[in-house]
């Protein structure tokens, strides 16, 4: 099984550190303008969904693997529900890879593989180094087409 | 169509004028004179312009529509990829003689090439041209020689008065009689139609809150909203069945070739036709009162409608004898009558733990009335206990699933017990998720998804709350199947080429 690069604890502490501050922000506005809350108290939520962000990000970060099997691409992720997926290789509809900001200024990327299912089309891999997340789309690319066939719809 | 183009453009500024008119200040309503005619013009002249902008035509290997005014689109749709062709006719297309044909593919979200008001015969004859060229293609699959196009049709939408293709093939599965719609009016469920009441009420009063008295004790009170709610009851299922037997008045299905066909309705008349080869995975689904009877009705999803598209039913079989039902799963998917596997108990402990949440918020909705309308004895509301073990258990005998050689039959629901089978070879993905509650009950549940547009609960199959070690081997299992199916047809395309290739 392949692991994620370590970076990616960054990207979501960042995404937690966002969350937090946006909450504080809504506190703060809660303060201003509806009822009193007290600072120590906003600081205290703040605080609390910092460390909690960080230690989700901790365990996600060591949850999260995946691995190419003979028939599909396997993964396992998830904290509170943990998800064990099968893409079948023949299923795969196309493969993207993509980052956002924050990932393109860690160095970091993802690599996304549609399915022609009906809901949780896409199935994302983050935290792969962008020569990574290249190599593995034309890995998926190539299988895809060598298990060739009726497509399933 | 150019009728209508003239009606929309009609309707359409004078309607935007007047709507404008009213919301904003300072519009001198005398420029209705002015205005009004303009717009009418424009709009007959771009209804027009429509009309003469818009053709389709039936080539050997695609169907290809070209349309649009200011900007042109022109689609070809192979007729392998083609899921359903619909024909819809409303009380006002019927009046006119003409229909709206969709044609579906899997792509996209809307239905991918619409023809409004096309004669009704020309709507039957592209329907029935479609479902030939296609059964052509793939009978001719490897072969260069195509078919041809019975009719060298370029026509743009108009008045044809051919008629619609001889039906010699076509063989007669299903005809809902009578006695079975009014059945099937009386026992079917239609939750969207408990909004209608509500919504009358709401319109005929003004202000609902008017009806209930301002001096009341707290005893009429409770009785008031009894009878509201049996009134409720009664009037939604009223509406319900009238809606039923509307929808579903002279439903045939027809099999012709490799294609099922049907029609149904009273007052706006569908028809469809949903090939064999793409139907994604098929439910059986009963009510309770429908499974008193021994009655159920089958659907067959495809891949062809979008997301939340409520348009197409895809009912096959909307309501026959139970024995029938499942005779119609084993033609259409191959199914054998499944062995069902029950849960693990823990599951059932889970279903006590939710509703037993569920119950505790409705006495706490019942104190929060209590506290803002002064209901004294708010704490009865605590009954709902009693009714916890009973839904958990019954919910709880009302599922299962079934492995099988081919298929995977998943089970569920009390009120409207619902069966879903599943071939291995429509898998697209399959999912194992184990919530925090799950690990420590030593349960999980197993989604297998398919290319399936529209599921009955509108949810991707799941088998949830199986024992740890089963969802494993399932997950195993299906993936294994799969490639089993894979290879199975293969190997079956290879021998019906190998007479052609010698």
């Amino acid at each position: 099984m392949e692991i994620l690069n370590p970076r990616i604890r960054l990207l979501w502490i960042a995404q937690g550190a966002i969350a937090a501050l946006v909450l504080g922000i809504v506190l703060a506005a809660v303060d201003q303008w509806a009822t009193d809350v007290p600072t120590s108290v906003i600081a205290g939520i703040v605080a609390l969904g910092l460390v909690l962000g960080i230690a989700y990000a901790v365990r996600l970060y060591q949850v999260w693997q995946f691995e190419l099997q003979s028939d599909a691409l396997y993964l396992e992720r998830g904290v509170i529900t943990f998800v064990e997926t099968a893409v079948p290789f023949v299923r795969v509809q196309h493969v993207d890879t993509q980052f956002g900001p924050i990932e393109r200024a860690l160095g970091l990327s993802s690599v996304v593989v549609y399915t022609a299912g009906s809901r949780n089309a896409d199935v994302r891999i983050p935290g792969l180094t962008p020569d990574r997340a290249r190599d593995l789309q034309d890995t998926l690319r190539e299988l895809a087409v060598e298990s060739e066939a009726d497509d399933g719809v | 169509m150019a009728l209508s183009g003239a009606i929309s453009g009609l309707l359409l500024p004078v309607a935007a004028f007047a709507i404008l008119g009213e919301s904003v200040e300072g519009i001198d309503s005398s420029w209705v004179f002015v205005v009004a005619p303009l717009g009418l013009a424009i709009g007959v002249g771009y209804g027009i312009a429509r009309y003469y902008r818009f053709s389709y035509e039936l080539t050997a290997e695609t169907f290809d529509v070209t349309s649009g005014v200011l900007s042109v689109q022109s689609r070809e749709i192979p007729y392998g990829r083609v899921q359903n062709v619909d024909v819809r006719q409303k009380l006002v297309h019927r009046l006119f003689g003409v229909a709206v044909v969709s044609i579906e593919t899997a792509g996209g979200g809307d239905t991918e090439a619409t023809l409004n008001f096309v004669a009704e015969d020309e709507a039957n004859r592209v329907q029935a041209e479609i479902r030939r060229l296609t059964a052509a293609i793939e009978a001719d699959d490897g072969d260069d020689t195509r078919p041809a196009p019975s009719t060298e049709a370029d026509t743009s939408a108009g008045d044809r008065t051919d008629s619609a293709e001889p039906r010699a093939a076509r063989e007669l599965l299903f005809e809902l009689e009578f006695r079975e719609l009014l059945l099937y009016a009386g026992t079917a469920i239609r939750p969207g139609a408990a909004i209608f009441p509500l919504f009358l009420l709401l319109v005929l009063t003004g202000d609902p809150t008017s009806l209930v008295p301002e001096s009341i004790t707290e005893l009429s009170l409770v009785a008031l909203s009894a009878i509201g709610i049996v009134a409720w009851a009664l009037a939604t299922s009223a509406i319900s069945a009238a809606y039923t037997v509307a929808g579903y008045y002279d439903f045939r299905l027809e099999r012709d070739g490799n294609d099922f066909v049907y029609e149904r309705g009273l007052i706006e008349r569908y028809s469809g036709s949903i090939p064999v080869e793409k139907v994604q995975s098929v439910t059986i689904s009963d009510t309770l009162l429908q499974r008193l009877f021994g009655y159920a009705s089958l659907s067959v999803e495809t891949a062809g409608y979008g997301p939340g598209d409520s348009s197409g039913s895809q009912s096959t079989v909307p309501f026959a004898a139970e024995s029938r039902v499942y005779r119609f799963a084993e033609g259409i998917a191959g199914v054998e009558r499944p062995q069902f596997t029950s849960h693990p108990a823990m599951a059932r402990r889970r279903y006590l733990a939710r509703y037993a949440i569920l119950a505790t918020l409705v006495v706490a909705a019942a104190f929060l009335t209590a506290q803002v309308i002064g209901l004294e004895r708010w704490y009865f509301a605590a009954v709902a206990f009693a009714a916890v073990p009973p839904a958990a258990h019954l919910k709880w005998t009302h599922m299962g699933y079934y492995v099988g050689d081919d298929h995977l039959v998943i089970r569920r629901g009390f009120w409207r017990r619902e069966t879903t089978v599943i071939p291995y070879f429509r898998i697209q993905t399959v999912t194992t998720r184990r919530s925090l509650f799950q690990r420590r009950l030593g349960l999980a549940s197993l989604v297998v998804d398919t290319a399936s547009s529209r599921t009955f609960t509108g949810s991707v199959p799941t088998i949830e709350n199986m024992g740890l070690e089963d969802a494993r081997t399932a997950h195993e299992n299906s993936r294994k199947q799969l490639q089993r199916t894979l290879r199975d047809r293969a190997r079956d395309e290879n021998v019906g080429l190998s007479p052609e290739m010698a």
